[in-house]
C-alpha cells in the first residue's frame, strides 16, 4: 500500500493533477525561495540594491538570448550552439561598429540569422537531430571566433561602450520581451509551435507547417541572439575567442529552472524565461557570497539544479527529444 | 456454478477527482470465458489494467484461488499467472520477435550471463509454430511485421506460459477476419485446458458468440452478470447504456438520388506500394464508403485527399479545379479529415481540447492576425459542448479523454471550421455503441445539409448501413461499384475485397 500511495504521489508531482495554476507558480515559488534563503544566508546582503543591479546586469543577455532558445524547445528541440553565436554575432558587430553603430546591431541580428538558418537547415532539410547539429555547430562557430580573434581581442568603438547605461539595457530587453510575448500569446505562432512540440504529426494534419516553422524559429533564435549580442557588446567592450562560451548551458538551465518541460509542448509558458532567467542569475550571484571556494559553488549549483529539475519535470511528457 | 478462481473485492480506483471504478465485487470462474463490456470510460481496462499490475489499486482486493493477488508489475502477475493482450501496441519495436515473447522471462536462455540467442529462436519458433503462426519468423525483429502480426505474437506471448487469467482487451479490431478465427480458436483451447479468460470486446455480436458469461459495467459499477445463453445484443445494448436504445441505428432511407454536382476528383491517384491508379469522384451531400481488406490502400485513399502523403501522382482537384496538394490548402479549401490513428494524427494527444478544437480554424479566429484568448475559449466550449464532449473543461488535456471522447473531439474541431468535405477513416474504431449512434446521426444530419463525406471503413455493416455509394477497393484499386440498396449484403462486398 505504501508503494501505491508513492506511486500516485509521484503522478501528481508529474504535474498530472496538479491544479494548472498550481503548476504554473512552482517556478515562481522557487524563485521566491531561492532568493528567501540566500537573503538569509548572506545576512541580506543579496538584496542590497548594489547587489540586486549587479544580478541585472548579467540578465539582460542571457534573459533575451533565452527567448529563442525558448522558441525551439517548445518545439521538442534544443539548442547548444547559442554561445558560439553569441561570441561570432558580437565580434561581427565590433568590427562593424567602426563604422556605424546601427549597421552593427543590423549586421548582428542577420548574421545570427544565417547562422540560424544554417542549424535549421540541417536539422529540418536534412533530419538530422537537433541536439547533434548544434553541438557540431557549437565548435563550427567557436572555431570562427578563435580564429577571427587569433591577433587578440576585438574592440569596439567607444562610442558603443559609452551606451553602457542601465536604463538602455533594461529598455531594450523589456521590448525584446514584449515583442516576443506578444508574438507568443496573440499570434498562431504560439498555438503551432505548443503543437508541433505536444506531437508534430498530428499538428501536420492540423494544418500546421511543421518544418517550415521549425526551420523560421532556428533563424528567429539565431536573430535574437544576435541582438542580444549587441548588449553583451556594450557590456564587455572587446571580444575574447570565448565570448558567450557556457552561454548555451545557461540558457538550458535557466529555462528548465523557469518550467519548461525539456520537451516542449503544450505546457510551455512564457514566464519560464524570465523567472527562469532570474532564478539563474540569483543563483550565479549568491553562490559566491555563500561559499568562496569555487569547487563548493559547482557542487552546490550542481545539487541544486538536479533538486529541482526532480521536483519540477514532467515525467509523463519525457520522450526523445527531436 | 463452476469453481471460482479469481475474484475482486470492493474494487476501487481513482485518477484524481475522477472516480473510474467504484466498489466492483466480481468473481470468474474456471474454465469460462468471460466477456467484459460497457461503453468508453466504463471503467473495463481500468479494470484488467489493476488486475495485472500496470495501475495501482486505490482500494479493494483481487483474489487468485483465495490468495491475494499483489502484482505490482506486468511481470509479477504473469509469474502469478495473469496475462494480458491489450488495445493498444503491446511489443517492444526494435527488439526480435522471440525478444519479444520471452520479454521479461529470458533468465531460461541464459547461462553464464549469457543469453543463448539461438535456443531463444528455435524455442519461440516451436512456439509459433504450435500457435499456427509459423510464417511468422521468431528471429526476425517485430518491425517487420505489420499491426496484425504483432497482435498474433502477443497472442503467443501472453499465453504459452498456461497462465490461468487471460485478458484479452479489444485485440479483434486489429485484426482482419482469419487472424480473429484463430483467436477464437486459442480462446476455447485456453477455456478447455481449465484456465479462465476475460474477454473485452465493443463487438457485442463477437461477445455473443464466443463467451460462457458477461459482465456490464456503467460509469465504473458493476451493473450485472449475465449468462451469455440469456440475452440478446439488444439487451446488452440496453445494460450498458442505461436506457432503450432506438433500433434504427443505421440510416433507414433507400433510394435518395445523389445529387449530379460532383464537388471533389480523383484522378489516377497512385502512391508507391499502396495505391494503382484511382480515379472516382464525390458528389454533394454524398456519403462515399469506400471498403476492403486493411491493407487494400482505402486508408491511403483518405490521407492523399487531405494532401497528406507524401509521394502521391495523379491528382486532386476541387470542383473548380483546384488541386489539393497539401493538407494547409486541403484545410483552406474545406476538406477535414479523422485518421484511423487517432492518437498520433486525428489530436495533438498532450495539447488541450481547446487547442485541438482551434488548430485548424486558427486563420478564421484570427482578427488581423492577433488571436484572443477568450474568443478561441468560447469556439473550443461551443464546439465541444455541440459534441457532448464529457470534460471538466476545455483546458483538459485529450491525452485524460476516453476513445470515444477523443473522436468527439476530432469532429468537434471539423465541425467548428464547418467543413465542406469530410473524410472520415475508420470514425467508429474502438466507440461504443453510443457515441457510434450519435456519430452515425450526425453524419446523416451533416449530409443532409450538403456536406460530403467520404467514410473508410472496415466494418461492412457500416458501410452498408451509412453509405450513398460503395467503392471496394483491392490490392491498390478500386474492384467495385455498389450504390446503395435493401438488396445489397455482405456477401456482395467480400466476394470484390479477397
Amino acid at each position: 500500500m505504501v508503494e501505491q500511495h508513492k506511486e500516485e504521489k509521484n503522478n501528481a508531482a508529474a504535474g498530472l493533477y496538479l491544479k494548472p495554476w498550481l503548476r504554473n507558480l512552482m517556478p515562481l515559488c522557487g524563485l521566491l525561495a531561492i532568493v528567501v534563503v540566500f537573503a538569509f544566508l548572506t545576512d541580506g546582503r543579496i538584496v542590497q540594491p548594489r547587489n540586486m543591479q549587479l544580478i541585472l546586469s548579467q540578465v539582460y543577455v542571457l534573459m533575451i538570448a533565452s527567448m529563442g532558445v525558448f522558441m525551439i524547445m517548445t518545439t521538442g528541440g534544443l539548442d547548444f550552439s547559442q554561445g558560439s553565436i553569441l561570441g561570432l554575432t558580437s565580434i561581427i558587430i565590433c568590427k562593424v561598429s567602426q563604422y556605424n553603430i546601427l549597421l552593427a546591431i543590423v549586421a548582428g541580428i542577420v548574421g545570427g540569422a544565417m547562422m540560424g538558418a544554417f542549424n535549421g537547415l540541417f536539422h529540418v532539410r536534412f533530419k538530422i537531430a537537433s541536439f547533434i547539429v548544434t553541438i557540431c555547430t557549437m565548435y563550427l562557430f567557436r572555431g570562427l571566433c578563435e580564429y577571427l580573434t587569433t591577433n587578440g581581442p576585438i574592440a569596439a568603438t567607444p562610442d558603443v561602450v559609452a551606451l553602457n547605461q542601465t536604463w538602455l539595457k533594461l529598455l531594450l530587453t523589456s521590448i525584446v520581451l514584449l515583442i516576443g510575448f506578444l508574438v507568443f500569446r496573440f499570434t498562431r505562432l504560439g498555438m503551432d509551435l505548443r503543437a508541433i512540440g505536444a506531437g508534430e504529426t498530428a499538428a501536420r494534419y492540423s494544418g500546421c507547417r511543421p518544418q517550415l516553422t521549425k526551420f523560421f524559429v532556428y533563424v528567429a533564435a539565431g536573430a535574437i541572439t544576435g541582438f542580444a549580442a549587441f548588449i553583451n557588446v556594450i557590456k564587455v567592450g572587446s571580444i575574447t575567442g570565448t565570448a558567450g562560451s557556457q552561454l548555451e548551458t545557461q540558457i538550458l538551465i535557466a529555462l528548465v529552472l523557469g518550467g519548461l518541460p525539456i520537451s516542449g509542448g503544450a505546457k510551455a509558458n512564457f514566464s519560464n524565461i524570465i523567472i527562469g532567467t532570474l532564478t539563474y542569475c540569483v543563483l550565479e550571484k549568491s553562490l559566491p557570497m555563500v561559499f568562496p571556494v569555487s569547487a563548493t559553488q559547482q557542487l552546490v549549483k550542481g545539487i541544486i539544479f538536479l533538486c529541482v529539475v526532480a521536483l519540477t519535470i514532467d515525467r509523463k511528457s519525457l520522450r526523445v527529444i527531436k | 456454478m463452476g469453481e471460482i478462481v479469481l475474484r475482486s473485492e470492493k474494487l476501487n480506483k481513482h485518477f484524481g477527482i475522477t472516480h473510474a471504478v467504484k466498489d466492483v465485487s466480481l468473481s470468474f470462474e474456471k474454465g469460462e470465458i468471460h466477456g467484459l463490456i460497457g461503453e468508453n470510460g466504463s471503467g473495463k481496462s481500468t479494470f484488467c489494467s489493476m488486475l495485472c499490475g500496470i495501475y495501482p489499486i486505490s482500494s479493494g482486493q483481487f483474489l487468485l484461488e483465495g490468495k491475494e493477488l499483489k502484482a505490482k508489475t506486468l511481470v509479477e502477475a504473469n509469474r502469478a499467472g495473469v496475462s494480458i493482450i491489450v488495445q493498444e501496441m503491446g511489443t517492444l519495436s526494435g527488439l526480435t520477435v522471440a525478444e519479444n515473447i520471452y520479454l521479461g522471462n529470458e533468465d531460461q536462455f541464459i547461462r553464464h550471463g549469457i543469453k543463448n540467442a539461438s535456443a531463444m529462436n528455435r524455442a519461440a519458433q516451436a512456439l509459433l509454430e504450435r500457435y499456427g503462426f509459423g510464417r511468422i519468423n521468431a528471429s526476425a525483429i517485430i518491425d517487420h511485421y505489420n499491426f496484425e502480426d504483432r497482435k498474433l505474437v502477443e497472442i503467443v506471448k501472453a499465453t504459452y506460459f498456461n497462465p490461468r487469467i487471460v485478458v484479452i482487451d479489444e485485440t479483434t479490431t486489429a485484426l482482419s477476419q482469419a487472424g480473429r478465427e484463430s483467436l477464437f480458436e486459442h480462446m476455447d483451447r485456453i477455456r478447455n485446458e481449465g484456465n479462465t479468460i476475460i474477454f473485452i470486446s465493443h463487438d457485442l455480436a463477437e461477445v455473443i458468440e464466443h463467451t460462457d458469461r458477461i459482465s456490464i459495467l456503467r460509469d465504473g459499477e458493476l451493473i450485472d452478470t449475465v449468462k451469455t445463453s440469456d440475452v440478446t445484443t439488444d439487451d446488452l445494448k440496453r445494460l450498458m447504456v442505461g436506457r432503450e436504445l432506438g433500433s434504427h441505428y443505421y440510416r433507414s432511407d433507400y433510394g435518395e438520388p445523389i445529387s449530379d454536382e460532383v464537388v471533389l476528383s480523383a484522378e489516377n491517384v497512385s502512391i508507391p506500394g499502396a495505391v494503382d491508379g484511382v480515379n472516382f469522384q464525390l458528389h454533394k451531400g454524398e456519403i462515399l464508403g469506400f471498403g476492403g481488406l486493411s491493407e487494400c490502400g482505402m486508408h491511403e485513399i483518405g490521407k492523399a485527399v487531405f494532401g497528406a502523403s507524401y509521394n502521391r501522382s495523379g491528382a486532386v482537384r476541387l470542383a473548380n479545379g483546384t488541386p489539393i496538394n497539401s493538407i494547409p490548402a486541403a484545410i483552406h479549401h474545406s476538406i477535414a479529415y479523422a485518421s484511423k490513428d487517432r492518437d498520433n494524427e486525428s489530436v495533438v494527444i498532450s495539447d488541450s481540447i481547446r487547442d485541438n478544437i482551434c488548430l485548424p480554424s486558427l486563420d478564421d479566429l484570427a482578427v488581423k492576425k492577433v488571436l484572443h484568448k477568450r474568443k478561441l475559449d468560447k469556439f473550443a466550449v461551443k464546439n465541444a459542448t455541440r459534441m457532448s464532449v464529457v470534460m471538466t473543461g476545455v483546458g483538459q488535456y485529450v491525452a485524460d479523454l476516453s476513445g470515444g471522447n477523443k473522436q468527439k473531439v476530432v469532429i468537434a474541431r471539423w465541425l467548428g471550421k464547418d467543413s465542406d468535405i469530410l473524410v472520415l477513416d475508420s470514425p467508429t474504431r474502438g466507440i461504443d455503441v453510443k457515441v457510434k449512434a450519435d456519430i452515425y446521426a450526425l453524419m446523416r444530419e451533416l449530409s443532409k445539409s450538403g456536406k460530403s463525406i467520404i467514410m473508410i471503413s472496415e466494418e461492412i455493416p457500416e458501410l452498408l448501413g451509412m453509405s450513398d455509394r460503395i467503392l471496394i477497393m483491392r490490392d491498390g484499386k478500386i474492384n467495385g461499384e455498389f450504390l446503395r440498396s435493401p438488396a445489397l449484403g455482405e456477401e456482395d462486398l467480400i466476394a470484390k475485397m479477397v
